[in-house]
């Protein structure tokens, strides 16, 4: 019997391909949306605006503070009441930007903030305009600290993608739950989703754990 | 050059600028002493900006800081500021520290910003370090290279805050020997510091800070040898035995 059922699951196999793509169709979108996002978010709120800072603190205790299902169920369900009628898929990408946008927002905004006032203070004494001190001098240095922890955020995002299979997105997760209702051997069927999901967040781990590596190497040095 | 005009800074309740009446002539090397938390480096600060200040007028090269509209970037570009900590830019080598305000502020080409950036290393001594890193430098050596990127802006006005307090005292005369050839240059120059030979040496002017206040002011000799008040007396003994 159970060679019977990984021979069906063989024959199936593309179908897991066509929502391994669709995870990576949502997690890329959001991760690229949460990510330009993010750091501008970030930016905003490593700075002396004290009514900005207070507003992006909100915005991500509460999605921080809340489990992204709900969030999901709120775009998807509760949106259209306020006039945002979106389909399974925009819902799903939307969901997961504002979601990511809170965490790269908190990682970017830390890395900000552990660049010396010193160097602000050079840059501008220099005659740069706050957004070329950003550029130049600060974002380049920052991102010495954003990076590790912003490729592991990217692991958690397209881990957490799988949630959007609650609303209908056909992508690996839901390939699961579809066919294991035709291939009732559960551990088989959500062996080979765990391990798609784990082939494309093993290279993010590894590059993480380098990038973090390299920089204790660089703090050594300095 | 530099007018201060009743000028006042608080920190909440601190009054750390009290009522600063202060003129530099274009050419002019002035040196600001005085104990710690005395307010000398939050008064050149407030000359670039870097500090703001709630009462009193203050024109730098013509241009009032007390208004608010001034344009700061424009103004910042005429000033070489020095800090105490370098404060180099450590993701760059020492040319590309130089090179970073004329290309972006001045918009010069980087062939043109890294000829005047070779050439102003060379004016401190460093043209050898150009593709150095900060960290590779020693403190002596970032600090002249600081020196030259203020420099690189050819600005009117060059100002230091204890350029040489975070240095190891063999490395103090490396920084002040470039100093002293900017000043006799005839830079225009604001310089806090209690290196006492420096302002014997080149200083036009030296200014007694407690406070807040602007206690004495006076040529060095008359100074150092004949304060006239306690207070810079007892400051320069202090420092004379340190």
């Amino acid at each position: 019997m159970m060679t019977f059922y990984f021979q069906r699951l063989v024959e199936i196999f593309p179908f897991f391909l066509k929502g391994l793509w669709m995870t990576v169709v949502v997690a890329a979108s959001g991760l690229i949306f949460g990510t330009i996002c993010g750091f501008i978010l970030g930016i905003l709120r490593s700075g002396k605006n004290k009514l900005v800072t207070r507003m992006i603190g909100v915005y991500v205790a509460v999605i921080r503070g809340t489990p992204f299902v709900v969030q999901i169920f709120i775009v998807f369900f509760i949106f259209p009441e306020w006039g945002i009628q979106l389909e399974a898929l925009p819902a799903a990408i939307l969901a997961l930007s504002i979601l990511g946008t809170a965490f790269i927002c908190e990682i970017v905004a830390g890395g900000v903030k552990a660049v010396s006032t010193g160097q602000w203070e050079a840059a501008a004494s220099s005659g740069l305009t706050r957004i070329q001190q950003l550029r130049l001098v600060i974002i380049p240095q920052a991102m010495q600290t954003i990076l590790p922890p912003l490729v592991g955020q990217y692991v958690l995002l397209i881990k957490d993608s799988s949630v959007v299979s609650v609303i209908g997105v056909v992508e690996l997760t839901r390939v699961g739950w579809v066919t294991v209702v035709r291939i009732p051997e559960g551990l088989m069927v959500f062996s080979l989703v765990g391990f798609l999901y784990f082939v494309i967040s093993y290279p993010l781990i590894r590059l993480s754990n380098y990038l973090e590596e390299r920089m204790a190497v660089q703090e050594t040095k300095l | 050059m530099i007018k201060f005009d009743g000028v006042h800074k608080w920190y909440g309740k601190l009054h750390v600028l009290n009522d600063i009446s202060l003129d530099v002539a274009s050419g002019e090397v002035v040196v600001i002493c005085g104990p710690s938390g005395s307010g000398k480096s939050t008064l050149i600060r407030c000359i670039n900006r870097l500090e703001k200040f709630q009462k009193g007028e203050l024109y730098v090269d013509d241009m009032p800081l007390h208004d608010y509209s001034t344009n700061l970037t424009k103004l910042r570009a005429e000033i070489g500021f020095v800090f105490q900590q370098f404060h180099l830019y450590p993701h760059m080598t020492a040319l590309q520290n130089v090179t970073l305000a004329p290309m972006h502020v001045r918009k010069l080409s980087r062939k043109d910003a890294e000829a005047v950036g070779r050439q102003k290393l060379v004016r401190v001594g460093l043209e050898d370090k150009a593709d150095a890193y900060p960290t590779q430098l020693s403190g002596g050596q970032q600090q002249r290279v600081a020196i030259a990127r203020g420099l690189a802006m050819s600005p009117k006005i060059m100002l230091f805050d204890e350029p040489t307090s975070a240095l190891d005292p063999e490395m103090i005369g490396e920084v002040l020997d470039v100093m002293v050839k900017l000043a006799k240059e005839g830079m225009t120059m604001c310089v806090v510091t209690h290196e006492m030979g420096f302002a014997r040496q080149v200083a036009d002017r030296v200014i007694f800070m407690d406070d807040g206040q602007l206690i004495e002011t006076g040529p060095p000799v008359q100074f150092f040898d004949n304060p006239q008040t306690k207070r810079a007396a007892q400051f320069i003994s202090k420092i004379l035995t340190h």
